[in-house]
């Protein structure tokens, strides 16, 4: 590892005041701390604020629960409210990872996890995420596990979170704390960026800006709801593919549909076309796949995840209809 | 005098003697000795896979504080060099390292930084820079390479009979190509090694399998001599054959500690783990089967393509289960190897069997379906109990009993021949099974027995250079000398992984049990025969050790011993069998899937100790599922490095992925193996399950899944196979 400072922060006034353009904010580690010891990230600083006060779950004023950034994972997943209100949350929450990285990593710091491709953890190769300018490896490389959505000649890597996937599906906004010390309220599709021109920039984040909550929309989809994640092995594999699935079924029809996928694009790719589509359709088989079809007509995959669109459309429709046929 | 049943002899179920060490954490493994002194080296790779080193920059590095030497090729110690072009790997081969500005391999050693703490060495590392003259010709790409495929000169190719006869006589014939990629060793514990330099001589606590090959390749590469190296390895956390050979870490950290003039460790990192240790190279194995319509096999060829390193040789013996484990008289096995900037693979778990078995039991599952027959009937009916490769019998073969018996204890009946007819919601449901066998060597073993009396109790020291790599070595080998001394295992302590103990050879190959527990016999015998000798006491008289002790006026005495195979041995072919039984369920729309349970069936001699030998065959079945499931290093195309650079994106198993697992060992004592009737089980449990379960999954879904791992995308790809009803 490269030598840097180390700073804990008592307070989010302390912590905003230490950042500069090169320091880190230090949450449960999971992600920076890996990326430090492979030279892939370079902080010279870093700001530990695990003493910051954000830790709770709350009631908020849309009518749901606001997570605190920095709970874990693990103790957000398990929350009885979250469980009971948002049980896709926990779903996908729980089908990250393994249960020690869960215990240490943060709700914040799981949005901000960056891509696994291996062209970003190899310094060695070329990757405009890490290194702006060096190209793009996996473009004409390795691409299996690579986007089909909303990539650019610039970046193809995918996000690789859970958590975010489920966001995407029940709608959520993210708040931070600007370094003038004001705060300011970003969409949850809004937070995660497409790569363009500017793909070292993942998120919508200005410098030394710090998330401290995220705010779920009411809960919508505590009956009929599931997370799928296709995966190589069972636990402690990013999804090759994953579909958070919520439905509202009243009288026979739906009347809200929350679906979104991972392992598509640079960012959880809601599916609001499909989402759209549903709404008001009876569920059924054919209903679902039509909206899988709908939902992947826009793929644009490479020869070697081909295989995603397929598996895409499988995994709509499982996910819909265990989503539908679960017990509510 | 009454005969007491002794609870901790050869056979009984006793915990791990140095299970509480490991548990305390007190039993030292090789970075672990408390070396006065010592500093850290840490090795730097090369970022290119084939060209030269144009410049070395090491000004930056040598500037930080603790840094205390760079060691790159401009200022390496001279060091024995191969003595021809591309010369076999072997257990005992030189190692040397960090001798010319060319680079062979992505990730091949091209410097060692030196520094007082492991921190300063790391970050130093980073701070030397190199440039490169990349060559653009880099073998890299193994489809693009096969043009340079030649023939190993090792008489591995072999042929009996006539196959263009078998398979004109044949009714069917399966022809099928069946892949299996690079995978990694990946022990728990990181090679590594503190090694010492002081006026000449060399101690190196090391991670090591065989010792006394490890300080033969040290002496080798220093030319210097085998009596001034001292090779110490007590305890080593895994090695599956990546710690049979000596590694190019330990070489540089014994010339840098002459260098330095301070003791100097190195740990290979796991991303170094990757590149500088061995492998199991990509295999793609051409398979024919001929058979008669009643299933008797008329012709069976196995045509193996690997890759080997452009500086050293090594060829996975792929076909050795297709020469002996059936009745078929037209035979043929072949090998080719295609020289790739890679490092060089060597043997990891069963060698040949593993990847082997996988190729002629999936070709096997594939000709049953053609004919319409029970795969398990098919593989009975051409049982044989003569080697026809040796042209010798087998000392025992229970091969049908296993495949009877596991078949009873799995529900064998209960399978559907028919694939995608047995459902369960979303679930395809499949059978597998798959015949294994594995190679039973036994090796000379030396071992040293130290008794000494106390308040008329014996007390009994055991030490052999032997190795326990996980294994149980050491508490097999305290039931053994428990068993010939007649004392109890509290009583005994064994001493291992020292090379200034007599001579084994080692724990790899599955011979590590056989052989030490017979030289540690050997060793008991030979003090019991000579106190008794010494005081005239008839050899079948029976007096205890500490009457005997006592009798020759005596507190201790030490005697030595030496094991090796009999003349009778050599008459015979020597294999542990298997069966193994699968039930799959695959997931109809994600290619997801699960397997439920495993049964497996082993005859493999006496079994020393239930619970470490259950272990064994578990952790084998383990590393099969992982070969099925995930497992593999994919070389990128471009650069020549291996994208998968972690245990986060090279995937093992994990528990829930592993199924229900019933062990079962037939009661065997095959005394022509050797006295105490002991085979090796090492390897038996990783040979075969690969098609156990990838014959379960055709079963559950049709689908023939012939390259492995087996994963959701190409189960999602794959069509069905002809004949198959969707």
């Amino acid at each position: 590892m490269r030598p840097f400072t180390y700073t804990s922060a008592t307070n989010k006034e302390q912590a905003l005041k230490a950042s500069t353009k090169t320091s880190h904010y230090l949450a449960g580690g999971t992600n920076l701390v890996d990326l430090m010891k492979e030279d892939v990230e370079r902080p010279d600083q870093l700001i530990d604020v695990n003493k910051l006060d954000y830790k709770k779950i709350t009631s908020n004023e849309k009518g749901g629960l606001s997570l605190g950034a920095m709970l874990s994972n693990a103790e957000t997943a398990n929350h009885p409210e979250i469980r009971t209100n948002y049980p896709l949350l926990s779903m996908a929450m729980l089908s990250a990872a393994s249960a020690q990285i869960r215990n240490m990593a943060s709700n914040g710091g799981n949005l901000l996890q960056r891509t696994r491709c291996p062209y970003f953890f190899e310094t060695s190769m070329p990757c405009n995420k890490r290194e702006p300018g060096s190209g793009c490896g996996a473009l004409k490389g390795m691409n299996a596990l690579h986007a089909i959505f909303g990539y650019s000649d610039n970046c193809i890597a995918t996000n690789p979170s859970d958590m975010n996937v489920a966001l995407a599906a029940i709608g959520a906004t993210v708040e931070v704390q600007k370094k003038d010390g004001s705060s300011r309220m970003i969409e949850f599709t809004d937070f995660h960026r497409l790569p363009g021109d500017k793909p070292e920039k993942d998120n919508t984040l200005e410098q030394g800006e710090l998330i401290t909550a995220i705010h779920l929309s009411k809960p919508e989809f505590s009956d009929h709801y599931y997370y799928l994640k296709i995966r190589e092995r069972s636990s402690y594999a990013f999804a090759l593919i994953s579909v958070a699935a919520g439905l509202q079924v009243k009288s026979g029809v739906i009347a809200k549909a929350g679906l979104a996928m991972g392992g598509v694009a640079h960012k959880p790719w809601k599916l609001s076309k499909a989402e759209e589509f549903l709404v008001g359709k009876k569920p059924n088989k054919s209903k679902f796949e039509a909206a899988a079809d709908l939902a992947m007509k826009d793929a644009k995959p490479f020869e070697a995840n081909k295989f995603k669109v397929e598996m895409g459309k499988n995994a709509i429709v499982r996910a819909l209809t265990q989503a539908y046929e679960r017990e509510a | 005098m009454t005969k007491t049943i002794n609870a901790s002899g050869v056979g009984n179920a006793i915990d791990r003697v140095e299970g509480h060490l490991k548990v305390m954490g007190k039993a030292k493994y090789a970075s672990e000795f408390p070396v006065e002194n010592k500093v850290y080296g840490q090795g730097i790779n090369s970022t290119i896979a084939k060209g030269e080193i144009i410049s070395i920059d090491t000004s930056e590095a040598e500037k930080l504080e603790g840094v205390l030497k760079v060691i790159t090729y401009k200022n390496a110690e001279k060091l024995k060099a191969f003595d021809e072009e591309r010369p076999e790997l072997a257990t005992d081969s030189i190692a040397p390292v960090l001798q010319s500005n060319k680079v062979h391999y992505y990730g091949e050693y091209v410097g060692l930084v030196v520094a007082e703490t492991f921190e300063q060495a790391q970050y130093a590392a980073r701070l030397v820079k190199f440039e490169y003259k990349k060559d653009s010709d880099a073998l890299i790409d193994f489809e693009k390479s096969k043009s340079k495929a030649y023939t190993p000169d090792n008489d591995s190719n072999y042929s009996r009979g006539n196959m263009k006869l078998g398979l004109s006589e044949a009714d069917m014939v399966v022809e099928q190509t069946y892949n299996t990629p690079i995978e990694h060793h990946h022990p728990m514990e990181l090679h590594a090694v503190i090694a010492a330099w002081d006026n000449g001589k060399v101690t190196a606590y090391a991670s090591q399998q065989i010792v006394e090959d490890a300080k033969i390749a040290i002496s080798g590469t220093f030319q210097i001599p085998k009596e001034d190296v001292r090779v110490i390895s007590a305890f080593v956390g895994g090695g599956f054959g990546s710690k049979l050979n000596l590694d190019r870490h330990v070489i540089m950290a014994v010339m840098a500690s002459k260098m330095v003039g301070r003791p100097v460790q190195v740990t290979v990192t796991r991303t170094q783990m990757f590149t500088n240790t061995n492998m199991r190279q990509q295999n793609e194995q051409k398979m024919r089967v001929g058979a008669k319509k009643d299933g008797t096999l008329t012709a069976l060829s196995h045509e193996t393509l690997s890759h080997t390193s452009i500086t050293q040789e090594y060829q996975e013996p792929c076909g050795m289960v297709s020469k002996m484990l059936y009745n078929v008289p037209n035979n043929e096995v072949t090998y080719k190897l295609i020289p790739m900037n890679l490092q060089t693979p060597f043997a990891m778990r069963a060698p040949g069997e593993a990847t082997g078995s996988f190729a002629l039991e999936s070709a096997m599952d594939e000709m049953a379906w053609k004919l319409k027959m029970d795969p398990l009937e098919f593989r009975i009916k051409n049982d044989t109990q003569t080697d026809l490769h040796e042209n010798r019998p087998f000392s025992s073969r229970l091969l049908v009993e296993c495949l009877r018996i596991g078949a009873d204890k799995f529900g064998w009946k209960d399978r559907k021949a028919e694939p995608r007819t047995n459902k369960k919601g979303n679930w395809l449901i499949g059978y597998g099974v798959s015949a294994a066998s594995r190679e039973a060597p036994y090796q000379k073993t030396h071992a040293k027995v130290i008794l000494e009396l106390e308040e008329d109790k014996i007390f009994a020291t055991i030490q052999m250079d032997a190795t326990d790599i996980g294994t149980g070595s050491y508490t097999i080998i305290a039931q053994t000398a428990s068993e010939y001394l007649k004392i109890p295992v509290e009583q005994v302590t064994v001493e291992l992984g020292d090379s200034d103990f007599p001579i084994t050879p080692g724990s790899g190959g599955s011979w590590g049990a056989a052989s030490y527990c017979n030289g540690a016999r050997a060793a008991c015998e030979n003090a019991i025969n000579t106190l008794k000798n010494n005081r005239n006491i008839k050899g079948d008289e029976e007096v205890t050790v500490s009457e005997l002790l006592k009798q020759n006026q005596l507190t201790k005495f030490e005697a030595e011993g030496m094991a090796e195979p009999s003349a009778e041995f050599k008459k015979y072919s020597i294999f542990s069998f298997g069966a193994n039984f699968s039930e799959v369920w695959v997931d109809k729309d994600t290619g997801m899937y699960r397997i439920k349970r495993m049964v497996n069936v082993g005859s493999a001699g006496k079994i020393l100790n239930p619970k470490t030998a259950y272990g064994q065959i578990i952790g084998g079945l383990t590393m099969g599922a992982g070969m099925v499931i995930a497992e593999q290093s994919r070389v990128e195309p471009n650069f020549g490095n291996f994208i998968t650079r972690s245990f986060a994106d090279y995937h093992v198993p994990v528990n829930l992925d592993m199924a229900n697992i019933d062990v079962i060992f037939l009661p065997e004592e095959d005394k022509i193996a050797n006295k105490m009737g002991i085979k090796g089980i090492g390897e038996l449990g990783i040979t075969s399950v690969a098609a156990s379960i990838s014959n379960a999954i055709f079963n559950a879904t049709g689908k023939r899944m012939r390259s492995l791992p087996i994963t959701p995308e190409k189960l999602i790809e794959a069509g069905l196979e002809e004949g198959v009803t969707a």
